[in-house]
Formats: C-alpha cells, structure tokens, sequence
C-alpha cells in the first residue's frame, strides 16, 4: 500500500505537460506524448554534463517513450529531454520517491564461536540475516586490541570480497603474510594476534546491506589469543559415537574445527557406497558434528568419509600444516584425499 | 611478396578456426569480474558468481592506433550512463583491447547479490557504450565446483572467487582463491574452450627462506620469458614474488614457485604489466599500500631463491613516487600505460600515462 503511494511522480519542472514519469509493473519509464518528427528522447541524471543513460526508445503513434536499462535509484532526480525538429527542446525534472523502509539487517552469527583463538587463527565468517552490500567490508570491521587501538591491516583486503553467493556470509582471511613463518610482513610487523591478548572484533551498524540501509545495529565479538596451533587435526583423537536407529552419528574433535567445511567435508556412506542424505549440526563451539540422516538408521555397515582437506581454526589440514616446516622433515607423501572410518549400526 | 601471402594465409586459418568457436547468442554473465584480452581482439571475462569464464568476440578487431585517454570520474559518468549513484556501481576490473585501444569495463549495477553485470567499452571518443550482450559471438568454459551436499539443510556457500585472468600462448589462465579452504588454484584452459577440456588445476607452493613451504593463493600474475623460457611471476597473497615455468603446471603435479623478490607487509599486489623501454624489460605493478613498483627484470634466471632467513632482498624494484592511489592498471600500447587512478572525493579518473 506504501510503495503505491510513493509510487507517485513528483515533477519538479513541468514547462511541457506532455513528458511524463509513469510506474508500469516493476519499474518507471518516461514518456511524451505528441512528440512528432522527433525521436530525440533522452534522460540523464539531474547533474551538469551528465551522458545520457543507457535505455531504448520506442515510437507508438505519437507518443515516444524512454525505457531506462536498468531501474530507477530511489530519492533521484533525472531530466528527461526532447528535442524537437525545430525549436527549442522540451525538459521535464522528475524526483523519484523514496519509500520509507525500517532496517532489518542483523549479524546472525560469527565464526569460530569460541572465544579463544590461536595466534595463527586463519578465518572468520560472519553471516547477516539478509543479503549485503559489496565493496565496503573491510572499513565495516575493526579488530581493537585490549588499549581500544585498532589492529591495522589485520585481513587479507580483496577487492573480490569473499560472499558466499546470496550474498549473506562474508569469509575474512587473517592476512596470510603476518601468519606464515618464514615471510617479510611477519618479521617487519609481527602477527595480527599475539598470545595472551585480548581482542574485540567490531562489526560497523553503518555496514550497508543490499537495499542500501546499515544494519539494525553492530555487533561485537571478545576473544582471548592463545598460542599457536602448529599441530594437523589428528583423527585418532577424534571420538566416534555410534548411533542407534533414533539417534544422530556423532563425532567429537580434540579442538575447534572449521565451520564453514565441516558442513561440506565429512559424508556418510552406506555398505554399498551410496551417500547418506541427512542433516548435519555443528555445536559446541565447532567440536562437534551430528548427523541425522532422512530416514532412520538401518543395521548395517558404513563409512564416515573425510576429506583431507578439512580444516581447523588455524588452516591445517588433516595431514597437512598450514605452512609446512620442511626443517621438520615432515613427510606428507603418503596424504591421502580422504580418510575412511567404518562404524556399524546394530 | 611470396612470403607476406603465406602470412596473410596463415593469419587467416589461424583467426577462423578461432571464431569458430564462438556462437552467436545471448552471454547470461552473473557476474562481471577480471577481464582479459588474446591478441586477437577476444575478451575473456572471469565470472565468479555463475563459475565460469567467458570469450566474447565485440566485434572490435579493427586495429587503430591508441589515443591519450584522460577521463576524470569514469566512476561518476559510468554511475550517471546507468541512471545511478557512484556507490551503487561498482568498477570490477579494466581491460585494453590491444587492438583497437578501446579500453572495456567490468561494472556491476547494484552492490548486493542481484547485481547486474555490465561490460562498458570506451570509444576514442571518450564515450562509454555498453556491450549488448543478447547476441554475441561468444563460448564459456565452466569452472569446476564442489558440487552442493544434496539433501543437506542451506545452500552450498563455498564459491570461488577469481583474482587474476591471462592468456597466455593460447591457454586462459585464472587463478582463484575460495570462500572456504585455503588453497591455491590456478587452472590453464586451452582456448578455443572445448566441452572435452576444462583445463588442469595445479597446485602452487611457495619456499619461503627455503624452509617454510606453503600452499598459497596467487593474487595476480604476468608471463614473461626468463633465459627464452616461458614463466608465470605470480605475486601471492603475502606479497612475495614467485616466479615457475610454465612447463611445470601438468596437473596432479606439486609445483614449487621460487621467490624472487619481497614485496614487504601490509601491502596487497594488485595488477602487473611487462613492457620495454629502451631495450630492457621491466614490470610495472601498482600495490594497495605501497605504491606503484618498477621491477628490473634483468637477470631474473639468476634469482635462485631466497634463501637465507636474513636475505629480504631478491629482485630490486623502485617505488615510483609519482603515482599515487592507483587502483589498476594495464599495458596500453608499447609507450603507454594506463592507470584508474583514485582522486579527490571519491573520483575515480582513467588515464594514459608514458611508460616510466
């Protein structure tokens, strides 16, 4: 009922009552009426040398109408202009109006969600109820040190910030020059995180999302920095529930996991191969995962699959440390793709 | 005159069994991201949100001599041509055509997720039209992607975001960086792209003071011909510079870049260009925080690595101190460059600068 209101044009400048601004289905068009001779129909911002705008221009009789390529900003003024064969052209300002809509965008979460993290902690994910903006990520998050002093170049800045592709979750990346050993920016100007700090990471409310509005309000998350994890994720530790016909398979892990992989990088398997289709949960701060398949556990024998390439908080791989110390003669020749854990349903 | 028809023969095999493998039709881009040029005049587009790159021929072959380009708020015209605000845009990546010295844009329409992808091309003019994209001689090649979990609660959120395109004797190179793992993914598609081969992926480690090794996404990368040998100078996400043959990238294979230079912290390399000036070669690299380098590519086969912990040298750049906020850059024809440079209020001004 709002938009229909609003939906109304306001001319600001009418010296020629035939170019109009009219709503049709999703968007604003311009049109004159008795525009004879002339095709000449152009619409431009409301600013000095501004080209005109990409869009068509149709004839019907006597009526000439702009279709703009793309659709109209709201609370913009644009001027539309026709030029006739002779004389002096007709001109026509019209603002569009801009509805009035509540923000509604929030941070529904941030991972990890411990609130210790290693020294080498390597990602973030943080995720919006709604879809947001591209291009302002990283003056929208601050990471202030236990003095309230910003933490400066912190992440990695991509001009391809890293969305997921609604446009809801936004990976940050620690920079990888102040994590890995052995590089120029590490020695110059030290890690991000140091042991025994403590952090807050500062979601801006002035971050804008898709519509164009800041989010309801900001968010906040406090951590402590431990020392850092140089240990692959080792499996052997990892403790293997084995569920009944009405309950979830369970694995418990020795530390923190990745969030965003443990949904994608552990399947189930049944005796003959096929995957299991089902629901998995991450809890306790990421060191534990459940699944809960559709339909009810059978007896039998299956497989809990594991890609190799699963991560933990600090971007070690199973098998596979985030930077590899070759001093250390570590040997990752035999890393297999994907580890394989049969359990069996009774 | 015998051997100029040979040539002439050869050009002419040569640019149709290119075209042919492009059809007329209409490009669905998701997205418009890093741009490319063959020496053809083909435009490659890297389309992160519909995985996949494009070659579109825009009918733009024609050779013509480049012009100095100087356009102060290429961001608040382009904004204007799309009925826009300048934050309602944004300006993905800038490419030459390094026939026609038209330069093209990348632009997305909107910021959120329903952004919609435009090409732009700027004529000698100095007027920017759009790509119509309904019916161009076009083919795209299809990224691989981990598929989504099917039956799993939410959608698949891993994407891969595509930070660097090139050709490259007759292959697309495109390196990617995910949402999700950290990996490093540069895959070589043979181009024309056929449905049969979607390219290899390698898998790129960097030594750093020859103990550390780590698998790293490449940020940006040029080819260049070390000792007549065709290499990839790949800067990383943690500033070093590597260099690798070409030769090494077969797939299933671990290819261990060397780094040759340093370019120190908090800085983000961001475009690398190669050109010649005076007989030698240099690079030209303009940085987030640390200006634009000029890189002396003389002796690059001796650089045998850093190796040392102490040894922060490598390779000697300078900083050009004349070039500030350069946000990207391009090769533009053989005395010029072009730089998108950002200015007062938020202006984004394109121009040509001599090749220093």
């Amino acid at each position: 009922m709002k938009i229909f209101l609003l939906a109304i044009a306001v001319a600001v400048t009418l010296r020629a009552s035939e170019i109009r601004m009219e709503k049709s289905g999703g968007g604003y068009f311009f049109r004159i009426t008795d525009a004879t001779g002339s095709d000449d129909f152009t619409v431009t911002v409301d600013q000095p040398d501004a080209p005109p705008m990409l869009g068509s221009v149709t004839r019907e009789g006597r009526t000439l109408q702009f279709s703009p390529r793309f659709p109209l900003t709201p609370g913009m003024k644009y001027r539309a202009v026709w030029q006739p064969l002779s004389g002096n052209a007709q001109t026509a300002i019209f603002e569009v109006p801009k509805p009035i809509v509540a923000r509604s965008t929030l941070v529904t979460s941030i991972f990890p969600s411990s609130n210790q993290l290693p020294e080498n902690q390597l990602k973030i994910y943080i995720h919006f109820s709604a879809p947001m903006a591209k291009g302002e990520a990283y003056r929208r998050i601050h990471l202030l040190n236990s003095n309230g002093e910003e933490v400066l170049l912190a992440f990695l800045e991509l001009d391809e910030e890293l969305w997921d592709r609604e446009g809801k979750r936004i990976t940050l990346l620690f920079d990888p020059g102040r994590i890995k050993r052995g590089v120029l920016p590490l020695a110059e100007v030290g890690g991000a995180l140091t042991p025994g700090g403590k952090y807050r990471l500062v979601v801006d409310a002035g971050w804008l999302d898709a519509t164009g509005l800041p989010l309801v309000k900001g968010l906040e998350k406090r951590f402590a920095v431990v020392p850092a994890d140089r240990q692959s994720p080792d499996v052997a530790l990892w403790k293997v529930t084995v569920p009944t016909a009405g309950t979830p398979l369970v694995i418990g892990f020795a530390e923190p996991m990745d969030e965003a992989l443990l949904h994608r990088m552990i399947l189930v398997r049944s005796e003959n191969g096929k995957e299991i289709l089902g629901e998995v949960k991450v809890d306790a701060e990421e060191t534990l995962w459940s699944f809960q398949p559709h339909t009810a556990w059978t007896v039998g024998n299956y497989t809990i699959e594991v890609d190799t390439a699963l991560e933990d908080l600090a971007g070690n791989k199973i098998g596979r440390l985030f930077d590899v110390d070759t001093l250390d003669k570590v040997d990752d020749t035999q890393r297999t793709p994907k580890i394989i854990l049969p359990f069996a349903v009774r | 005159m015998k051997r100029y028809s040979i040539v002439l023969f050869l050009a002419a095999v040569c640019t149709l069994s290119a075209a042919s493998s492009l059809s007329v039709g209409k490009a669905e881009l998701k997205s418009a991201g890093q741009l490319a040029f063959n020496p053809q005049g083909i435009l490659f587009v890297g389309d992160a949100m519909g995985g996949a790159i494009y070659a579109l021929d825009t009918d733009d072959s024609k050779a013509s001599a480049g012009v100095a380009v100087d356009v102060k708020g290429a961001n608040l015209k382009i904004a204007a041509l799309m009925g826009t605000t300048p934050d309602q845009i944004l300006i993905n990546d800038i490419a030459v055509n390094p026939l026609s010295h038209k330069v093209y844009f990348s632009v997305s329409r909107g910021r959120g997720p329903e952004a919609v992808p435009v090409l732009l091309r700027l004529d000698t003019l100095g007027k920017f039209q759009e790509i119509a994209l309904g019916k161009v001689k076009h083919s795209k090649v299809e990224l691989p992607n981990v598929p989504s979990a099917e039956g799993r609660q939410g959608a698949n959120k891993r994407m891969e975001a595509i930070t660097d395109l090139a050709f490259v004797d007759g292959n697309v190179f495109v390196a990617g960086l995910s949402n999700e793992e950290f990996a490093s993914t540069l895959r070589s598609i043979p181009y024309p792209f056929t449905t049969a081969d979607k390219g290899t992926n390698v898998e790129i480690f960097h030594g750093a003071h020859g103990r550390f090794e780590t698998n790293s996404p490449v940020r940006t990368f040029v080819s260049y011909k070390i000792a007549g040998k065709p290499h990839l100078l790949a800067a990383y996400t943690c500033t070093p510079l590597v260099k690798f043959p070409i030769s090494e990238l077969k797939p299933g294979q671990k290819v261990m870049g060397t780094t040759i230079a340093e370019l120190g912290a908090g800085n983000r390399p961001m475009d690398m260009i190669v050109y010649t000036k005076g007989g030698t070669d240099y690079i030209l690299m303009n940085n987030s925080s640390r200006g634009v380098m000029k890189i002396s590519t003389a002796n690059l086969e001796g650089y045998e690595g850093i190796t040392k912990k102490t040894d922060i040298t490598g390779v000697p750049y300078e900083t050009l101190a004349e070039f500030k906020g350069v946000e990207q850059l391009d090769l533009y024809d053989s005395t010029r460059a072009l730089m998108l440079i950002r200015g007062e209020a938020g202006s984004l001004d394109l121009k040509t600068i001599s090749l220093p």
